[in-house]
């Protein structure tokens, strides 16, 4: 006898049937690097703090940024942003204009008034930081956050180091400047003006004090060009004419100054004296798109009259009447495998005359290492190592001393990875287990990757072709009458506009895509994030392949 | 923005019999999402009709009624008017046809269905041949692509649909795929709205019968509405013309290149390609613009 | 232009007002006796039975059902939705999903346009679609006539399709509403074939039942699975052998009730109305040694050949079948128990066969004890005229000679 008739209409669904047995890879939800933050100084959350700008969250991306950089609105102006050049956007229409948004959010903050969170907790070890610099401050900021004490012993009377002294006003306004600083001090920082603890006996009082000791002193020494006399009036070392000029009284010198040099020092001096009234021409080693100053300072410089004479070389510099003749050659210049190293070959027949009133040059500074007996020197460096730490092991440093990473951001970085330093040896001293990094914004089941999101990994159809937000400058002729500052700030649309256009490389953002285009609806939202379900997951890529964010790979299955 | 918002509810079931990356079940998804429960689905044999699940389990949370091949626009007919007799006038009738059932042996009474305007909306899932059986050519092959049945590639052009169905002077005829989800959601929701026969042709293309990868479909699809091999645009009332991607911005060489149906094309065939896409484009650009004359001269 | 309000036009007046047939909406109609031909009496039929889907394309000889059914609908006596599509093969893709949305459909066609249905109606006894259709009878080209013949109706014999034969248009009216009665019990299409112009076109006296009276004979359609989006079921996947095997077990077993269910339907049938057509009608044949087999209007020409032979002395008969599908083989053994010899006579020709009633009724009486001896005779083929004269030649003949084991072709 037949059982029962089976049914010729449907009774259930398809959801009894398991298709995820026919796959051999998964997709998965990562975590994974951005390229802008491989290439950022200071490890920045780049990708999360424009994201949650893009969401209006002004205040949650100034937190994401100061996570590892205490001065946005510093950094926002004079960074070299290597983010920039490393954007995936480059091979789309354009990198994003990444710097000009953190100085949005930074100036946002300032202008908001937020102050950072003290420590939940305060510990008991005290940490001495010697030197006010942005390495100072980083590492003073970062320890204050971790819950150390901190005293910052500083040589001069105000606090900013080579942020005050060598750069100017109009690159990077005072207020802005000391906004950020009183930030960081009034986290609770013990700042010691005018003490520099360096000397023998000094220095061993300072570490029975302290239970570490960050030393980021800058490089201080001036190099000077071999063949010139700095005897003679009409020579003058760069840094020292800088710091009088940014101080407000710029020592007074003929009508037309040559100065030497191509880094940003050089171009700050250059545009200062134009500033004071000097006919200026710049005389660089490197030819112009070797130049170390950024790009954009080149420009602005000639914008304001200055006049450049690149890949070219100081020969001899003779008195000729009241003024100065200076005989040089074009050269052909090389650079070294490391930053400061280089060859130059004259370019025969090639030699000119520039006549001057007065040469200045700004070719650079060494760490005054005579100033500091107690650290082990590498070069003309404090020795450390890839944890800033120097061999005494309780001692570390960062920046200009213990780095030819001449940049600002280097700098905090520095003093960034310092203070992570301390924190882990002070906490092992201590008996304490190391800090787990903090959690990242994220799927719940979004898994860290170390490799780099390539361009290919971006789904770039979503992205339609935006210009980057325009540079918005001061017009030259009124740069030269007031100290304004030159490079203008993106206005909120700009800003708006400019998140927008982020590949947010390798962070969720929450877009669904992996959802929508799952022809088997396995991609499901689970609460802050997603899901793979593996019982009809088929394998077949798509939510990879048109990730807009890169935040997705496949990973095979053995079965 | 990126995030895209869509119909939420899932009226397509997970556990189909849908090839890993299959872009007819992602564009079904979306489709029966936007329909919404109130609907029966009229699925001929097809990829879709496997899709729909083995008997006694189906993919679909609506009622479906699979008839044969060559039938779907009348069986159409016979549902909705035996809906219309129950008083359910609200109760949508959507087909959703492979090509073969539609330029091919479905076509005869697609015709005759445009021409009665029998209420229901026809959605063409286009993956240009007949892929379910191994890929052989239909009429909506389009020139020069290999099939089964076109060893050395197709030597005559791909049938507009879109075009003969407009003639009829149905309400609502309309191109879309899925790598321009909004615009196929939006065509969906405005067939939804509108009494009478409604055409979508959707192009699907077939990952194993045009030699794209597993997770490429949308990208072929991308690339035929950038190439203008696929057009998206609207025909209403047969007559008013929408071009809804109004730009052409790739070669239609960057298209072939993805798919092995086309491959060792000789260079002339592709430029003899790009010279017929060209002109149809043209065409439906100066259509398009008509119709915008008339609306400004009566505006 | 098309407008979709003007298709909406005829069948937004019957929705307006119920979501379902709707008693007060119905028109009624009272008896009355008519004039009318096979093709109207049909229409009548299916007037009377309330169809609520009607597609039908127009072919000669069944042209008439389809104008008289558009001409009540035209008058507001019929609130079918009535669909014309492009040919036969649309009609019934149109009629096997409305059945399956759970409303009684009917249709009617003839010789091509249901050989252009074929495989809809396979289709449809799969799909347990109790849809109605009229066949009118005719001769299936090449070359192309228009003469009735059973062959386009017998060539659809395996498509799982219930099929009766009828005589009269009396016969006709009333099979169309019986049939929907058996074919919604048992979910299985009808069939009901009526020779062309001899009945399709021949005009008689038919009582026209009063619609209230068909009304309480025949009950709403109510299937127990139907396409509604109330239910989500589906119907049409793609199902094992297993299930494809008891899928085909069902279906005979439902088709295995017919007789009975037929019988039944006809007996209360003569109880409301006063006249029946049985399964397998036993005319004169008390004591037949020599019965005549046939099915349609050649019953009618047997009748008078009968009864010209009884009235000579001879022990005559005939047994009509009216149901031929399916084959009820019990009720012709019974039929012909006793009888020496049964003449079939068929009006359809199966080439290398012969006459298809001659195959069936041998199949039915194998293994019989004292089966009749059965004569095949090919005489009606292509609507050729079988006056009661030649009939009776033809039994006088075939009680004399042996019966061949093929058919035999008569003039």
């Amino acid at each position: 006898m037949n059982g029962p008739i089976p049914p010729i209409w449907t009774t259930g669904t398809t959801e009894a049937i398991r298709t995820g047995t026919w796959r051999a890879a998964i997709p998965r939800h990562v975590q994974a690097p951005s390229p802008c933050r491989q290439a950022c100084p200071v490890n920045g959350d780049i990708a999360t703090w424009i994201g949650l700008a893009r969401e209006r969250d002004f205040r949650g991306a100034f937190d994401a940024l100061a996570q590892h950089n205490p001065f946005p609105a510093i950094a926002g102006r004079i960074c070299h942003h290597p983010c920039e050049a490393a954007c995936n956007r480059v091979g789309h229409d354009g990198a994003l204009s990444i710097c000009k948004l953190e100085r949005f959010v930074g100036d946002a903050a300032i202008s908001q008034g937020w102050a950072f969170d003290r420590p939940a907790v305060e510990r008991t070890e005290t940490v001495a930081i010697v030197g006010g610099g942005p390495a100072g401050l980083s590492a003073a900021y970062q320890l204050r956050r971790l819950g150390y004490a901190v005293t910052l012993y500083e040589a001069r009377g105000e606090l900013g180091g080579l942020m005050r002294h060598g750069i100017p006003s109009y690159r990077l306004s005072r207020e802005v400047l000391d906004a950020e600083i009183a930030r960081i001090v009034a986290l609770g920082v013990d700042v010691r003006f005018n003490e520099s603890p360096m000397t023998p006996d000094a220095w061993s009082a300072l570490r029975s004090r302290h239970d570490a000791v960050f030393v980021a002193t800058g490089a201080q020494k001036q190099k000077r060009l071999p063949g010139l006399d700095y005897a003679k009036p009409w020579v003058v070392d760069g840094a020292a004419w800088l710091a009088a000029a940014n101080a407000g009284a710029p020592p007074k010198l003929g009508r037309r100054l040559v100065i030497i040099g191509g880094g940003s020092a050089a171009l700050d001096a250059a545009r200062s004296a134009r500033r004071a009234g000097h006919e200026v021409t710049i005389l660089s080693l490197e030819a112009r798109a070797q130049m170390p100053a950024q790009h954009e300072e080149v420009d602005e410089a000639r914008e304001e009259g200055i006049a450049l004479r690149d890949a070219a070389m100081l020969v001899r510099a003779t008195e000729d009447g009241d003024a100065v003749r200076l005989e040089c050659t074009r050269v052909s210049f090389v650079p070294g495998a490391k930053r400061g190293q280089f060859t130059v070959a004259p370019v025969d027949g090639s030699t000119f005359a520039i006549h001057a009133d007065a040469i200045v040059t700004s070719i650079g500074q060494d760490p005054d290492l005579a100033a500091l007996p107690a650290l082990p020197a590498d070069g003309a460096l404090v020795a450390v190592d890839a944890k800033q730490a120097t061999p005494d092991g309780s001692t570390w440093a960062g920046g200009d001393v213990a780095s030819m990473a001449r940049f600002v951001t280097d700098a905090i970085g520095q003093g960034k990875r310092a203070a992570y330093a301390i924190d882990a040896a002070l906490r092992a001293r201590a008996g304490e287990p190391e800090r787990v990094p903090g959690h990242r914004i994220g799927p719940p089941l979004a898994l860290p990757r170390d490799e780099q999101v390539p361009l290919a990994a971006i789904a770039t159809h979503y992205y339609a072709p935006q210009p980057r937000a325009a540079d918005r400058k001061l017009d030259a002729v009124a740069r030269l009458s007031s100290a304004d500052e030159v490079q203008l700030g993106l206005d909120i649309e700009q800003a708006l506009a400019e998140t927008t256009r982020c590949f947010s490389c390798g962070t969720c953002i929450r877009c669904d895509t992996c959802v929508v285009v799952c022809p088997d609806l396995a991609v499901r939202r689970v609460d802050g994030g997603y899901q793979v379900l593996g019982d009809w997951c088929k394998g077949c890529g798509l939510c990879v392949k048109e990730c807009p964010t890169g935040s997705m790979d496949m990973v095979d299955e053995a079965r | 923005m990126i995030k895209i918002d869509v119909p939420q509810e899932a009226m397509l079931c997970s556990g189909h019999a849908a090839c890993p990356g299959c872009i007819a079940a992602l564009s079904v998804r979306h489709i029966l999402a936007t329909m919404g429960p109130d609907t029966m689905a009229v699925i001929p044999p097809s990829c879709m009709a496997i899709i729909a699940g083995p008997q006694p389990m189906s993919s679909l949370k609506i009622p479906v009624y699979q008839p044969t091949l060559e039938s779907s626009a009348a069986a159409a007919s016979g549902l909705r008017r035996a809906l219309d007799a129950q008083g359910k006038r609200d109760t949508q009738v959507l087909v959703l046809a492979g090509d073969g059932g539609t330029y091919d042996i479905g076509f005869q009474c697609l015709s005759s269905a445009a021409e009665r305007n029998e209420d229901f909306l026809y959605i063409c899932l286009d993956n240009e041949g007949y892929m379910n059986t191994g890929a052989q050519k239909s009429s909506s092959t389009p020139h020069f692509a290999r099939t089964g049945s076109t060893p050395a590639g197709k030597t005559t052009r791909k049938k507009n649909l879109a075009e003969i169905m407009a003639a009829h002077g149905v309400p609502y005829v309309a191109t879309a795929s899925a790598s321009h989800l909004k615009d196929l959601i939006a065509k969906v929701e405005k067939a939804k709205s509108i009494r009478g026969t409604r055409i979508l042709t959707v192009l699907i293309p077939c990952l194993d019968g045009w030699g794209v990868p597993d997770d490429m479909g949308l990208t072929a699809a991308r690339y035929a509405v950038e190439s203008g091999a696929f057009p998206l645009f609207e025909i209403e009332d047969g007559t008013r013309y929408t071009l809804n991607v109004a730009q052409k911005t790739r070669p239609v060489s960057d298209y072939l290149a993805l798919q092995r149906r086309y491959r060792g094309m000789a260079a002339q065939d592709v430029a003899t390609l790009q010279g017929e896409i060209d002109a149809a484009w043209a065409k439906l650009v100066a259509r398009s613009n008509e119709g915008r004359h008339e609306a400004i001269a009566v505006g | 232009m098309n407008t979709p309000t003007a298709v909406a036009a005829p069948s937004a007046q019957a929705s307006a007002t119920a979501s379902a047939p709707d008693a007060a909406r119905r028109k009624s109609s009272p008896a009355q006796s008519m004039l009318v031909t096979g093709n109207q009496a049909v229409a009548w039929g299916a007037r009377l039975a309330r169809p609520q889907v009607c597609p039908v394309y127009p072919i000669t000889p069944q042209t008439p059902v389809l104008e008289q059914l558009t001409e009540f609908q035209a008058d507001g006596e019929f609130d079918a939705e009535i669909i014309t599509p492009e040919s036969e093969h649309s009609v019934m893709s149109a009629c096997i999903p409305a059945s399956l949305a759970g409303v009684r459909v009917f249709t009617a066609t003839a010789s091509q346009g249901l050989l252009l249905m074929h495989e809809l109606l396979h289709y449809a006894s799969g799909a347990r679609a109790p849809i109605v259709m009229a066949n009118i009878n005719r001769t299936v080209a090449s070359p192309w006539a228009f003469w009735p013949d059973q062959t386009d109706s017998l060539a659809q014999r395996d498509t799982g399709w219930i099929q009766l034969y009828v005589e009269s248009a009396q016969e006709a009216l009333d099979s169309v509403i019986q049939c929907f009665r058996v074919a919604e019990t048992v979910l299985v299409p009808a069939m009901i074939n009526l020779d062309a112009f001899y009945v399709s076109h021949a005009m008689e006296a038919v009582d026209i039942p009063a619609s209230a009276d068909v009304d309480a004979y025949l009950p709403p359609f109510a299937p127990p699975h139907k396409l509604d989006t109330a239910k989500v079921e589906s119907w049409g996947n793609v199902v094992s052998q297993e299930m494809f095997y008891r899928h085909r077990q069902a279906i005979e077993e439902s088709m295995a009730r017919v007789p009975q269910l037929l019988a039944e339907a006809d007996r209360a049938w003569r109880e409301r109305f006063g006249r029946g057509w049985g399964v397998v009608e036993r005319y004169r044949c008390d004591g037949a040694s020599a019965v005549v087999v046939t099915m349609g209007s050649m019953c009618g020409t047997a009748r008078d050949a009968v009864d010209a032979m009884r009235a000579d002395g001879h022990a005559v008969g005939l047994v009509k079948l009216r149901l031929f599908r399916p084959l009820p083989a019990e009720a012709l053994r019974a039929a012909l128990a006793g009888v020496r010899d049964a003449i079939v006579l068929d009006r359809n020709h199966s080439p290398g066969l012969g006459g298809i009633l001659h195959q069936e009724l041998k199949s039915a009486l194998y293994g019989m004890a004292g089966a009749p001896r059965v004569h095949g005779l090919l005489a009606g083929v292509g609507g050729v005229n079988v006056p009661p004269r030649k009939i009776v030649e033809f039994v006088q003949a075939a009680r004399e000679r042996d019966p061949q084991p093929e058919s035999v072709w008569v003039r």
